[in-house]
């Protein structure tokens, strides 16, 4: 098993070296001089050319990569233009926000999309399995930000319940944290337990159908227990996967959701970032999320293999 | 001591009148049909039979004849819908199985009544230890602790010979061969002691050498605790070494039935006859069922007459036209064809 994820992070190793070398690439596509860019306002030629050595702008695209490289590995990934503050300390400011958000929108994600998973497989081809499809098809189609806009002008402007933006960090009022999460997981969480429901549902059903669940039942177990012993346990495999996937595209595509309830995570990073033009920091934000991604993958595939006894032995 | 002897002789006697006044199963007239099928084309039409206390019945037939619903349905195991029993009655210890709620079916099923299957490479749970598979099933039906059932469980497994049983305890099934675990199929339909064992094809999937180790230690546990048998299975040798009673079904219908001698010695009906290869023109005999010209007709296809009659030689009008009954040829021995008994009919063609 330890071979097994070592193997997996060896793999993961050139992945995470082609996506530096793509936002590196990124770096260079950028319209105009570099260090006009890095320098903003500045026109001295005396600090463009201290930002051309230090950057060694001179030097052939290679050797400019491995330093820039050389310095990601030691966590230095620049400069905000805007804010003068590093790309780093910027990212690790924002990333609990978004991590806190994408918990909680999981959470509802599963609490919702499994059990209605589960009942509209059992229930396949009943009056419960047609109503749960419906409600999740229109969970899917329903867009984050309309059902955001909805919340907002229902829960917040009318019905005066939750706040309807502006963070609180959990340190300083937990309660106001968790009212004001809660909107915005609620919509990130239902567009995926729409997924995470249709996904559920077929897995179950491909079980049900399985020879070992007609064994459970012939030794007698009751309905219950094959469907939540033997037949979720098997379905759950590829759910967890699926779970952590998801997870992971939560906290980049956390993005629309976070600007509407005005959430600083994340997403507002980058779309602050973009529209700024501090390519500083959308270039960390977008090495953050592809090692982010790799690394939910990486869980994902261990997390698969874990849940399996066949795999799980003979890795 | 000669007084001992006369009491035992005497209750044994009596013991076997009663077995045959009433069987542990009596299955009356089942009929079942699978949503869509054609109106009245039953997969399962009439079928009657019954399985006395200790004994085995085989049920043989081509696949698609109905053999593993008729199983299924009596366990309480088939899929409904899209199957249904429409008519019929299975007569187990005084009670009949289709008219109690799933509760009672349930705690039945793994309990008085117990099945094994055609598939052990897919019928058990890849995701527990096969020793929690067992002792789950012992669990569900004795009341005793878990340290018990464990025993119990472990006694199960040296009882169908499994080498090392506490290490293959904590194994999973995908650390066993077939054989194996078949074996621990069977020592998990064992472990409560059922009056009653379905064995559906239990060795079809298994190589042949271990197929002869199957049924044998199946055999050697059914001396042991008594119990009733029904197995489905294609091989005629295993069913003249174990059967006591026979049944053979064509396409939903039992066609012919009896005791193991009669069929063998005597079959009547021109399917029975085909299976066993004992007409040149239908094939030769090669301990599986022979080969008979033709497959078994679709629900759609179904004639409406003999049921056999694209495929047997000796078909004419009356059978194009007429299903043939369940004639009681002689006592105990009875057949589905317009010319049964043959030699009557057909002087020397067998
Ligand atoms: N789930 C099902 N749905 C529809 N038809 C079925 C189903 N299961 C079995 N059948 C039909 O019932 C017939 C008998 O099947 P079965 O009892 O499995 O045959 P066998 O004698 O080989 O065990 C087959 O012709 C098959 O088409
Ligand atoms: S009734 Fe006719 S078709 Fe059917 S088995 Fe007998 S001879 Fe053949
Ligand atoms: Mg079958």
């Amino acid at each position: 098993m330890l071979r097994y994820i070592a193997k997996r992070i060896l793999i993961a190793i050139p992945t995470i070296l082609i996506v530096s070398v793509l936002v590196f690439t990124l770096q260079q596509l950028l319209p105009g001089d570099p260090v006009l860019t890095l320098a903003g306002e500045e026109r001295d030629p005396q600090v463009l050319a201290f930002l051309r050595e230090k950057y060694r702008l001179d030097d052939p695209i290679p050797v400019q990569y491995f330093a820039w490289f050389s310095q990601v590995l030691q966590g230095n990934l620049g400069i905000s233009l805007r804010t003068d503050i590093p790309v780093l300390t910027l990212i690790l400011s924002k990333l609990p926000v978004t991590i806190e958000l994408a918990i909680f929108a999981m959470i509802i994600a599963l609490a919702i999309g499994i059990p209605t998973g589960i009942i509209s497989a059992v229930r396949k081809g009943t009056s419960v399995d047609y109503a749960a499809n419906v409600v999740a098809l229109s969970g899917l189609s329903i867009p984050n930000f309309w059902l955001g806009i909805l919340l907002i002008m229902l829960i917040s402007v009318r019905w005066k319940l939750l706040p309807a933006s502006g963070f609180v960090p959990p340190t300083e009022d937990l309660w106001l944290n968790i009212k004001t999460m809660l909107m915005p997981a609620f919509v990130l969480g239902t567009g995926l337990a729409a997924s995470l429901m249709r996904h559920t549902r077929s897995a179950m059903i491909g079980v049900m159908r399985s020879d070992y669940i007609r064994t459970a039942r012939a030794k007698g177990l009751l309905s219950h227990v094959v469907i939540m012993k033997h037949a979720l346990r098997n379905a759950l495999v590829p759910i967890i996967t699926l779970s952590t996937l998801l997870f992971g595209e939560l906290l980049a595509g956390a993005v629309l959701t976070e600007q509407i309830f005005t959430i600083p995570g994340f997403g507002k990073l980058v779309v602050d970032a973009v529209f700024n033009r501090d390519y500083a920091v959308v270039q960390g934000v977008v090495l953050c999320t592809a090692v982010g991604f790799i690394l939910m993958n990486l869980l994902a595939d261990v997390l698969y293999v874990l849940a399996n006894p066949r795999l799980r032995h003979s890795r | 001591m000669t007084d001992s002897v006369a009491t035992a002789t005497a209750a044994d006697v009596i013991d076997m009148a009663a077995q045959r006044q009433s069987p542990l199963l009596q299955v009356e007239n089942l009929s079942i049909r699978f949503d869509g099928a054609p109106l009245g084309i039953n997969v399962v039409d009439n079928v009657s039979f019954s399985v006395a206390k200790g004994k085995t019945l085989c049920i043989v037939g081509e696949s698609g004849c109905g053999k593993s619903v008729t199983a299924l349905s009596l366990m309480g195991l088939l899929p409904t819908p899209p199957a249904r029993i429409v008519g019929g009655t299975a007569n187990f210890g005084g009670r009949d199985l289709f008219s109690l709620s799933e509760r009672e079916r349930a705690d039945m099923r793994g309990n008085q009544t117990a099945m094994i299957f055609q598939e052990p490479m897919t019928s058990l749970n890849p995701a527990f230890t096969v020793g929690d598979q067992i002792i789950e099933g012992i669990l569900r039906h004795r009341r005793i602790s878990k340290a018990e059932a464990k025993e119990r469980a472990l006694e199960m497994l040296r009882r169908v010979r499994i080498p090392a049983p506490e290490k293959r305890m904590r194994a999973y099934p995908h650390e066993m061969s077939g054989g194996m675990r078949q074996r621990i199929m069977i020592a998990m339909a064992l472990a409560n002691e059922p009056q009653l064992l379905i064995a559906d094809e239990p060795t079809t999937a298994l190589d042949v050498t271990i197929q002869a180790q199957i049924i044998s230690l199946i055999r050697r546990l059914q001396d042991e605790s008594g119990m009733a048998m029904i197995l489905i299975t294609h091989d005629l040798g295993v069913v003249a070494e174990v059967a006591d009673e026979v049944v053979v079904m064509y396409a939903g219908r039992i066609v012919e039935a009896g005791s193991v001698d009669a069929i063998f010695e005597d079959p009547q009906h021109p399917y029975t006859i085909g299976l066993m290869g004992s007409v040149p023109s239908l094939g030769r005999r090669q301990g599986r069922l022979a080969t008979i010209r033709g497959t078994v007709p679709s629900a759609e296809m179904m004639p409406k007459g003999c049921r056999f009659m694209p495929r047997c030689p000796f078909a004419d009008e009356r059978c194009v036209n007429d299903a043939p009954p369940l004639a009681e040829l002689e006592p105990g021995h009875w057949a589905r064809c317009w010319y049964a008994p043959l030699e009557l009919h057909r002087g020397g063609i067998v």
